[in-house]
């Protein structure tokens, strides 16, 4: 790194600050530091001495991320990774320039960042990944990806070029196949997955697109260097190579689970002899429950338990985590989700009732319901409205309400009960 | 009397665009009015039941297209018969351009049924939005997720006419021949729609000599009308919001 990087970093920071004080945590400074400096990225990523590793996936970046992060640092490892959610290169770019000093130095060992599926290949040219974690296809996006397998492809593409790991879901019929897609021995491949017991117990399985591609419409069978083998509400029993690691999950929620085991098994890669359990464990327990997801925030003298949601997988797997149909229920989803067709593939049955459906799209969920039979309170797509309707009924024994939301309601939500944004939080 | 028996033809493959949502409307309308149903998913491999009064097919990807394809064929005569003896389809996107007479795909080609009088031919244009149709059977609101352009024989009688959404007004919609129906609007179209799904109810339960009691309206069905309320709510709301076309990332 050198002088050359301390116009276009001073730019970019000065761009950032101007961003901020217009509120808002803009993209465009990442964007001008890429043009004015396009090797700048690469030219810091070079520093870290574990490498960049990119987490793609239909569902679970973001807390997949979170966890690898936590559970390095735990080793004494410095991590720079992105905000949850910030994840196309500007964002990625804007993030880095925050922390970078003027001559392009960053106090890091090992970036961890979570990388848009669509602009992940494209990326590969000015940021290199020593190490791609590939956590599942899903149907998902529809109205953006058109075809499953291309965002499957996307992600197998992208990992092809990583220059050391791949660490891919050996449970999931797309992903489970990239070492047919490997010349020779380098990128290594790492599997990381559950037991058939474990996805057996779940009333839904995984949820993971099946391969019509393929002759074998179902995943490989591989041995996995990280796999779940036990889960009982919150705690998971995760075996990384031949010990039994006992943890304590930010949520619950098969899904929750398995990102869990893809963070451990891509911190042994990375740490190599130096992953140690007990640290491993340590992280777990200290983990905060990311944002909207199992997080109980204060709401008058009760709690709300929120319950996000991004895709059929995620809503399906929350449902199937729910221990018992819980007492008061608020549904929302608004156009932040453009295409709800798939509510008609999801099993709804862990709710015996729900008590306000709210958000743009209240009465296509209210109809959905309807067609199942499930008893509907009231429908109020104002959430201002079905906020103030929750809290006017009585509070629950347990004195926790749940509030089942895709990203947009949950954030609004947050906010309206007075519980602001932090950008770097997840 | 025997139940309505709905077939769905395929539904892990052909099935991806909420499409068992369409089953569900017609089962679920139908018992309410007090018909039996029984709903037969057909997998590859598996036979054909001997009667059906109503086919409904989805949508899928190419892959999944490919992979069905050869049973389908196997099972074309049947589908043929079916439709000219006047059982009832409801077809959309991929499913329906599978009973067409073909889809083109750039050098792919994949031969087609023949029970709808057109041919499908995938663009680079993809279309993505709501999107309201009058059509044969009442006005229509759903979501449109496709890159498809479907070219209609002469003699096909379009579903409808695009009067609002994501698609140019004016521009002709599906096809509809006897008492099939194939369509482009997902959403899926049936749960929101129920004049066409009570039209399709009614066409598939005449032909039986069954008469078919409708939810739609002021006299309609007690047991229609949380169906129908909410039905009509959210399509209001789609409505609104139809001119705003989501914005490709
Ligand atoms: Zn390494």
């Amino acid at each position: 790194m050198g002088f050359s990087y301390v116009l276009p970093i001073l730019i970019g920071k000065t761009l950032r600050v101007l961003a901020r004080l217009r509120g808002g945590g803009s993209a465009f400074p990442g964007y001008a530091a890429l043009r004015l400096a396009p090797r700048f990225l690469h030219e810091v990523a070079s520093q870290f001495e574990h490498g960049v590793v990119f987490v793609l996936g239909s569902n679970g970046k973001s807390t997949t991320t979170h966890m690898l992060s936590e559970v390095l640092r735990a080793h004494g490892v410095r991590v720079f990774t992105n905000p949850s959610g910030a994840n196309l290169p500007q964002g990625i770019a804007s993030s880095l320039l925050a922390e970078v000093s003027l001559t392009g130095r960053l106090k890091a060992d090992i970036a961890v960042l979570e990388v848009d599926e669509a602009y992940a290949l494209e990326f590969t040219k000015v940021l290199r990944p020593s190490t791609v974690l590939m956590l599942n296809t899903q149907v998902d996006q529809l109205y953006r990806f058109y075809e499953t397998e291309r965002v499957a492809d996307m992600m197998l593409d992208t990992s092809a070029r990583a220059t050391e790991h791949i660490v891919t879901n050996r449970e999931d019929p797309y992903l489970s196949k990239i070492a047919r897609r490997i010349v020779g021995d380098q990128p290594d491949v790492t599997y990381f997955g559950a037991s058939a017991e474990v996805i057996a117990s779940s009333p839904h399985g995984l949820f993971n697109a099946t391969d019509y591609r393929d002759g074998e419409s179902s995943s490989e069978e591989h041995v996995a260097l990280g796999e779940l083998r036990g889960l009982e509400g919150a705690s998971a029993t995760v075996a990384v190579r031949d010990s039994e690691i006992e943890i304590v999950l930010p949520a619950k929620g098969l899904h929750y689970a398995i990102d869990a085991a893809a963070a451990l098994a891509t911190a042994a890669v990375v740490l190599g002899e130096g992953f140690v359990d007990s640290a491993a464990q340590r992280a777990f327990e200290r983990m905060k429950p990311a944002y909207g997801r199992g997080e109980l925030l204060q709401f008058g003298d009760e709690q709300v338990e929120f319950v996000m949601f991004k895709n059929a997988a995620s809503l399906q797997l929350n449902l199937d985590a729910l221990p018992e149909p819980p007492e008061q229920v608020l549904l929302a989803i608004d156009e932040g989700t453009p295409d709800i067709s798939w509510i008609y593939d999801i099993d709804f049955s862990g709710l015996d009732h729900v008590d306000v459906i709210t958000g743009a799209k209240a009465w296509q969920i209210a109809l959905r319901l309807e067609h199942e039979g499930i008893p509907i309170g009231r429908v109020e797509p104002d959430l201002r409205r079905a906020i103030d309707i929750m809290r006017s009924l009585p509070k629950p024994s347990r004195g926790i309400k749940t509030w089942v939301v895709n990203y947009e309601q949950m954030m609004l939500a947050r906010k309206l009960i007075g519980f602001g944004e932090l950008e770097n939080q997840r | 009397m025997s139940a309505l028996t709905i077939v769905q033809l395929y539904p892990d493959e052909m099935g991806v665009a909420g499409d068992a949502g369409n089953v569900l409307a017609l089962s679920t309308r139908a018992r309410r009015s007090g018909h039996a149903t029984e709903v037969v998913r057909h997998e590859v491999g598996q036979e054909l039941p001997a009667n059906a009064d109503i086919v409904v097919i989805g949508g899928g990807p190419m892959s999944a297209m490919r992979r069905i394809h050869a049973d389908l064929m196997a099972n074309a005569q049947t589908l043929k018969l079916w439709a000219d003896s006047g059982v009832s389809f409801f077809a959309y996107g991929a499913g329906a351009e599978l009973l067409s007479h073909g889809v083109t795909a750039g050098e792919a080609e994949l031969s087609g049924v023949g029970v709808f009088p057109f041919r499908a031919e995938r663009t680079g244009e993809r279309v993505v939005g709501y999107l309201i149709v009058d059509s044969v059977d009442g006005p229509v609101v759903g979501f449109a997720d496709h890159a498809s352009r479907w070219l209609r024989n002469d003699s096909a009688e379009s579903f409808g006419v695009v009067s609002a959404g994501v698609v140019p007004a004016g521009q002709a919609e599906g096809v509809i021949i006897g008492s099939a129906i194939a369509t482009l609007i997902g959403g899926p179209v049936l749960p929101l729609n129920p004049d066409v799904t009570d039209a399709i109810l009614s066409r598939a339960l005449a032909r039986r000599g069954e008469t078919y009691s409708a939810g739609a309206g002021q006299e309609g069905l007690e047991e229609h009308r949380a169906l129908d309320h909410y039905a009509s709510e959210a399509r209001a709301v789609i409505r609104r919001n139809a001119e705003h076309h989501f914005k490709r990332i």
